[in-house]
């Protein structure tokens, strides 16, 4: 009985279900092999990078990392790339469902006008107002420090995790909230006890999408920090381009540092990334 | 639960995030419209008001039109083939019979890298000596097809864009592809019972209520597209000449390269009506054809 079924599922391949698949194989190959190649060219030494691309390096060993970190202040770099990121989040996580839940529930005139402005807020762009933000960081006495890029992304997440957690709490039962209101909770409490804890998916979606803006942000760490030592990953790399023309294996290796904690995260939470892109989508 | 009026604890909620995005955006935002009518240069205190001249200047001066060329020619690319490729890309998803997940992933990788790791990559795949483009071309012996792709002014902004395309087309399969899945199935088989060939079913049932993902897709890959940065900077920085100077790498030249803040402030301030502009336009243009089930 088994084997007939097994039988049947098998005749009902047809050969434009084959050439679909392979069409689909060719195109995943031709999205994946730039990465693979950065990879790969990461275990190379410089004169097998500039001798031939396309080949596999004589011994995978991971010379270039140890020789990145030696030569130059990469573990700084690494550390402030961690620290934005992971500090960022955090507060970000703090601040913003608080404020979602207020639009939502607590849902008055202002803040539904709050919400608009928010929304609205999405579409200027961060180059238009970069440069009286520095001066504004300036005279805060944040500018050249960490605090100050992190003051920025709490500011640059508002919207659209408004947005994410507002359609995210629609569907949120309210009788929970009023049970717990009941027995007594205060307002925050009930948020931070009952309802945070049943925003967990949205949270993990935040996360990971908020968090990988900040791990490859560029722009605002390399003109904000201080040049007197590396700032971030990305802006080491974008250095290294200039200055070491000449040791390529070195910057492969800074690109694979950049990418495979990114990598890690997405393999691991994958569905997280697509359910907040399609509810930032089905709102936006 | 609708309250009409506001309470301390809503206030309470809804401050902290409400004060990081005043003071870090919409504030900045205002002192810029007020510094792009000065010739502020960023670092010294005195700010002299100078009326209109920016935007006189602006509007007169051949690099500022060969910028909006660049980035109309960019975003207009960008828009259409990373469209073209997260469709193409959503609908095999969606048909493959095996390994659905694993190629949906693939698909996405490109969108995790950061711009700077990503322009990197490919400058180096585009390099002239030992780029792996010319290393295949030199290996099949067509060495006459060998280029210096990002090198030559002809060609630098498209290979920009081609990046983009790479990077940003998974993004917007994800759309695509919730989209698909919300098409109701007993309708496509209804249109095959009456004889439908898979191309009629696709442009008569699956392109009108996919529509919704259309709109959001252009709005975002256009808005995304006037805003590219860190591409154009690790690879070209603008350059050959001005062949890939977009308006907001033009911005950022005259801002912190020329010291002309007030002036890099004004050309800000013009690309955020393009940005208004181009959303009205499309929003009426592709909301008109939009149906709801």
């Amino acid at each position: 009985m088994a084997k007939e079924t097994k039988i049947r599922v098998r005749e009902r391949v047809r050969v434009s279900d084959i050439i679909l698949f392979i069409l689909t194989l060719c195109l995943a190959v031709l999205f994946v092999i730039p990465v693979v190649f950065a990879f790969i060219s990461a275990f190379k030494t410089n004169g097998e990078i500039l001798a031939n691309p396309l080949s596999l390096p004589a011994k995978w060993s991971l010379a270039n990392f140890f020789d990145l970190f030696q030569r130059t202040d990469f573990f700084t770099a690494t550390w402030h790339s961690l620290f934005l990121t992971i500090v960022s989040e955090i507060l970000i996580i703090f601040i913003v469902p608080m404020g979602a839940y207020a639009i939502e529930r607590r849902s008055t005139k202002v803040t539904r006008m709050i919400y608009t402005f928010f929304l609205a807020g999405m579409m200027i762009p961060f180059h238009l107002y970069m440069f009286p933000l520095f001066k504004e960081m300036k005279l805060f006495g944040i500018y050249g420090k960490l605090s100050g890029p992190i003051c920025c992304y709490i500011a640059g997440s508002v919207a659209f995790g408004s947005l994410l957690y507002c359609s995210f709490l629609k569907g949120v039962p309210l009788e929970i909230e009023e049970a717990a209101r009941i027995d007594g909770c205060g307002p925050f409490q009930t948020f931070w006890q009952v309802v945070f804890p049943l925003l967990g998916p949205c949270t993990a979606s935040m996360i990971v999408l908020n968090g990988l803006g900040i791990w490859n942000d560029f722009l605002m760490p390399y003109l904000v920090l201080p040049s007197d030592r590396a700032k971030t990953i990305n802006v080491e790399v974008y250095a290294f381009v200039g200055q070491f023309t000449a040791r390529w294996d070195l910057i492969f290796a800074g690109t694979v540092i950049s990418m495979v904690p990114a990598l890690i995260i997405y393999v691991l939470l994958q569905k997280y990334f697509v359910k907040g892109i399609t509810a930032g989508a089905a709102k936006g | 639960m609708k309250k009409k009026k506001l309470d301390w604890v809503t206030v309470g909620f809804l401050s902290p995030a409400f004060v990081f995005f005043v003071l870090f955006i919409i504030v900045p935002a205002i002192a810029s419209v007020y510094y792009s009518f000065t010739s502020w240069d960023g670092v010294s205190p005195d700010v002299k008001f100078i009326g209109i001249r920016n935007y006189v200047e602006i509007f007169t001066s051949k690099r500022f039109y060969n910028a909006l060329k660049n980035t109309v020619i960019l975003t207009v690319f960008i828009s259409l083939f990373e469209n073209f490729f997260a469709l193409v890309l959503a609908l095999l998803v969606d048909h493959v019979f095996r390994l659905k997940n694993l190629f949906r992933s693939i698909f996405y990788i490109p969108v995790i890298l950061s711009g700077i790791v990503s322009g990197f990559i490919w400058k180096t795949i585009y390099n002239y000596n030992f780029g792996v483009i010319n290393s295949i071309l030199g290996a099949m012996g067509k060495d006459g097809m060998k280029k210096d792709w990002i090198g030559d002014p002809k060609l630098a902004l498209i290979m920009v864009g081609i990046v983009l395309v790479w990077k940003g087309a998974g993004y917007y399969m994800i759309i695509y592809l919730a989209s698909l899945q919300g098409v109701p199935t007993d309708l496509i088989e209804a249109a095959k019972i009456d004889g439908a060939n898979p191309w009629q079913i696709f442009r008569s049932i699956t392109v009108p209520l996919i529509s919704g993902a259309f709109t959001i897709n252009f709005t975002l890959s256009l808005i995304n597209g006037l805003k590219v940065f860190d591409q154009i900077s690790v690879m070209t920085d603008g350059g050959p000449g001005f062949a890939t100077e977009t308006i907001v790498y033009l911005l950022y030249k005259v801002g912190f390269g020329e010291g002309r803040q007030g002036y890099g402030t004004a050309v800000g301030i013009v690309l955020l009506f393009l940005i208004i502009l181009l959303n009205a336009v499309q929003q009426k243009f592709l909301k008109s054809r939009e149906v709801q089930l």
